[in-house]
This record gives structure tokens, sequence and C-alpha cells, in this order.
């Protein structure tokens, strides 16, 4: 499938970020007027206010921008893991990270991890 | 232009309560009536706070249910959620009321229960508070709350190299000033060594970084000036209220961690008070985890950026200091009843400003500021009040 197959009239809903998330994709939007990339899709540009949003696919390497180790979970999650926000060339995605990573370490887009709460990006 | 006055304030010790929000409601609400020295009809409004009723206890539409329990059923009444920026929001939004004088008395306060007592456990409740992170994205990560400020504040030690042990003078310095505050959750005192040898909540905070589950209720009564003159109550004036938002979720935040709602928000509230950050002689400020503190401190202008780690170390925010923040203990030690925070800040700041903090007392206070903030980061609201004696000496 190509990204556009997972937006409806033209934009990325969060149903369709999630199936492609699913089908191993690392899908975001991008800003036609400010340029601003986001891994959470949303109906308009949190920046600029625009609706011109490309459907793309997020850089698959990135490098660890903060990072914790979570040991006490949510119901329904089994702690400890980590959880990273990401830098990607443009923007940056909130991640499961697996292992252990510093803030500055390359980190690769392994796929979607599967939690009560839904799929969530999976680093490592 | 009407100013805008506290007349009355009332508060429960934070802690464990078993009694139903509406009865918790009253033990903060009759206080302030009776400290503002107002009867039933005097009061116009009700400006209500209480963010998670709902899924913690099954209670919703409170707003109403609430008044009618203290005396002031058929007022008009309104509900704000703002996650842990609950009533700090209707207390702005009273003082905004009173300002363009369309009440002259208002009622302000929230309630919250979080305790175990509740019959909620730590997973249960730690899911519950998760539900202010942005539900798509975030929580399907595991992301908890104290995972949030984790995340801030590991990339502020990096940015800035603040140390754990700068963390743990936080939670030893709220903890020293809890002690002297019987309605603090904790009113004992904490230790360095204690903090470091704690379990891991979320990295790099422990146990003791992070503020406690609490059930509570504070309340304030918000009056114009001249309906102020009319009652009893010593008032403090409103001088400046900001409120400000950034971008949901954490990752898409310009720089996650200058928290630029906090700044925002103050530039707003010192604008409007005509003042700026050297003019505040102490400030309560939000601090649910040690990180959250250091990153309010700066964000606040209350020292430097990338200072706040060190400027606690030192003492420098410690009673007795240049600037001491959170001489109630904060939400670290005095507890945090989310939907009631917010109006205990500013039940702090009204002591404190008429004098009657007791041993907590900051010495020749006259301009106070509170720093309450919601969900990740994402909604804050800085208050400014002033002893209504201090005249021009602030400007």
């Amino acid at each position: 499938m190509s990204v556009d197959d997972y937006a409806e009239d033209d934009r990325l809903t969060t149903g369709g970020w999630r199936d492609a998330l699913d089908d191993g994709l690392l899908l975001g939007q991008e800003c036609r007027d400010c340029g601003h990339v986001t891994g959470a899709p949303k109906a308009a540009c949190a920046r600029c206010g625009s609706r011109a949003l490309d459907t793309v696919r997020l850089p698959e390497e990135g490098t660890v921008y903060s990072v914790t180790r979570i040991e006490v979970a949510p119901e329904g999650f089994d702690a400890p893991y980590h959880v990273a926000m990401v830098a990607l060339d443009d923007g940056r995605v909130t991640a499961r990270l697996d292992g252990e990573a510093d803030i500055g370490e390359t980190v690769t887009f392994t796929g979607a991890a599967s939690t009560p709460e839904g799929p969530a990006p999976r680093f490592g | 232009m009407h100013d805008a006055h506290v007349v009355g304030v009332g508060m429960t010790p934070f802690g464990v309560h078993d009694a139903t929000l509406p009865d918790l409601f009253a033990e903060a609400a009759l206080p302030a009536l009776d400290d503002a020295g107002a009867a039933p009809d005097d009061v116009e409004a009700l400006y209500f706070g209480n963010a998670m009723g709902g899924q913690i206890e099954g209670d919703s539409h409170l707003a109403p249910t609430v008044a009618s329990h203290v005396g002031l059923a058929g007022v008009p009444c309104q509900r704000f959620e703002d996650a842990c920026a609950t009533s700090s929001n209707a207390f702005k939004n009273a003082v905004q009321a009173v300002e363009a004088g369309q009440h002259d008395v208002v009622l302000v306060g929230g309630v919250e229960r979080c305790s175990p007592e509740t019959g909620k456990g730590t997973g249960a409740m730690t899911r519950i508070f998760a539900s202010a992170a942005h539900g798509a994205y975030e929580r399907p990560t595991g992301l908890t709350f104290p995972g949030v400020f984790a995340l801030l504040t590991k990339r502020h030690m990096h940015e800035h190299g603040t140390t754990p042990e700068q963390l743990a003078e936080v939670a030893v310095k709220n903890h020293y000033h809890g002690s002297l505050n019987d309605r603090a959750h904790f009113g004992k005192e904490t230790t360095t060594e204690e903090v470091l040898d704690g379990p891991v909540v979320a990295d790099p905070f422990r146990l003791h970084d992070c503020c406690p589950f609490s059930d509570g209720a504070a309340a304030v009564v918000v009056a114009s000036e001249d309906a102020a003159a009319d009652l009893s109550g010593d008032p403090v004036r409103v001088a400046g209220v900001g409120h400000a938002t950034d971008v949901v979720p954490l990752a898409d935040k310009a720089h996650p961690s200058t928290t630029q709602a906090a700044r925002d928000a103050a530039r707003e509230a010192y604008e409007a008070a005509g003042i700026a950050a050297d003019d505040v002689d102490f400030a309560e400020v939000h601090d649910c985890f040690t990180g959250a503190e250091v990153l309010a401190t700066e964000a606040l202008g209350l020292v430097t950026d990338g200072e706040g780690g060190a400027a606690a170390a030192a003492g420098r925010t410690a009673l007795g200091g240049e600037i001491p923040v959170n001489p109630s203990g904060g939400l670290k030690a005095k507890g945090h009843p989310i939907g009631a925070t917010g109006a205990a800040q500013i039940v702090e700041l009204t002591e404190q400003l008429r004098g009657e903090a007791d041993e907590r007392s900051v010495e020749g206070a006259d301009v106070g500021l509170a720093h309450n903030l919601g969900g990740d980061a994402a909604t804050t609201v800085v208050s400014v009040l002033e002893a209504a004696d201090a005249g021009e000496v602030a400007r």
C-alpha cells in the first residue's frame, strides 16, 4: 500500500496512522506552509494552523532526544520499560524503546508495540 | 474595571479522607465563606474545580450538587477540568467575572480524592492520571505522568547538567517546609540520602521525587473592591492572572524542557500586575515532581535558565533564601488532590500576604505568585497576588 492509502480525503486521521503502524509503517504529517513535521496526526498544523498537510513516511532512524525507564506502570502495562522522545530529521516521535539508550544515541524504528491502549511506535 | 480581591480562604488538611466529595468540599467552602464574612445571599456564583471525579468515584455534574450542599442552591455554577490546573482556571474565570462587573462575590474552589481510600490502587490511579496525556499517541507508549516530567527533566539534565542530587534537594526543601504546615500530607522531613535510595518510579524520579496521591479540598472567596469593603474578611488584591497552553503532545513542543506555556502565562500575569519577576517575594509552584519545580522556577524568571537545580541545592529557594519557593511544602509535601491544588495555592498566597502563615511565613512578603500546571505541560495558569497595603511597593 502507498502512504496515501492510509489517508482519508487526503488527511491522515488517527485511525489511518494506527493502521499504518500495525502494517509496519511510521507515518506523520508535513505542513506545506511552515514545514512543521509531526508524528501525531492532526486536522491542522499545530505550529501555523494550516490545513495543507501532506501525509509522509517519517525517517526510520533518529537519535534519542530524551528517555525514561518507567517502573510504576498504568494498569495493563508490565514495567519496567523505556519510553523515549526520538528526534528525526525534522520533528520528533514519542516511542517505546527496546532496551536502553542514552540521549544522543542513534535508534531505528522496529515496528509497532501492541498495547492495551493501541499500537505505539517502537525503536531500538 | 473592578479590582478583584480574595476575601476569604479555607482548606482541608491534604492527605487521606473517607468523606464524600460534597462533604469534603464543604470542609473548605464553609470556612472560606466564614473567613470572608459572606452570607449565602452575598454569593452570586460558584466556579468549581474537579478533574477526575467521574473516573475515580463515578461522580459527575458535581457543581450544582456541591453548591446545594453548602447553601448556595440556585446560583450559576460551572465546573472546570484542566487536569492538575483545574481550580486555578476556575479562579481565573472568577477573577475575570468580578473584574468585568458580572459578579461581585464568587466562591471558587475544588475537591478531589486520589488516595487508596477511593478503592483505586496505584496502577488504576496511574492509568487515570495518564488520561490527561494524548490518548492515541502517548498513552499507547505506556507514558505515565511521572514519565512525562521525567522526559522533560532528563532533557534538562542533559542540557544544563542538573543532577539527581540537586533534584533530591528540592524534595528535602519542600518536606522541610511541609513539616511547618499542619495541613501537609507529608509533615516530616526527609534527607537527600533517603530520596536517592528510594525505588525508581520513572527515571530520574524516585519515590520521594514524586508528590503523593492526596485527598482534599480548598476554596477562596473572590470579591470586587466595593463588595470586599462590605465584607469582614481581610482582603488580598489579585494583581494579575495569566493563562497559556502549549502544543500537545509533548514531542511536538518546540523545546519541551523550556515549558513555554509557563513563560507565556507568567509574562501575561507580570504585565497585568505591572511587575517583573524580580518583584516576586515568594512563589507556590507546581512541583508534582522535583524536576517540575526546577523547570518552573526558570520559566517564571525566578532563577536564570539552567540554574534551577543549583539554586535549590544552594538554598536560594528555601524559606530564608532570596526567593522562597513552595513555603507550604508544595504538591511534593503538602499534597496534590488534583482539582483542589490550584485553589490551595491561592489559599497559601493569601495567608502569607495576610501574615497568617505562622512558622512558614516569608518575612516581609508583599507579592506572591502561584504557578499551576495541567496535562503534559500544556495548560499553565500563573496568578500574582499583592498584600492589600502593599500600595505601589512592587511597581
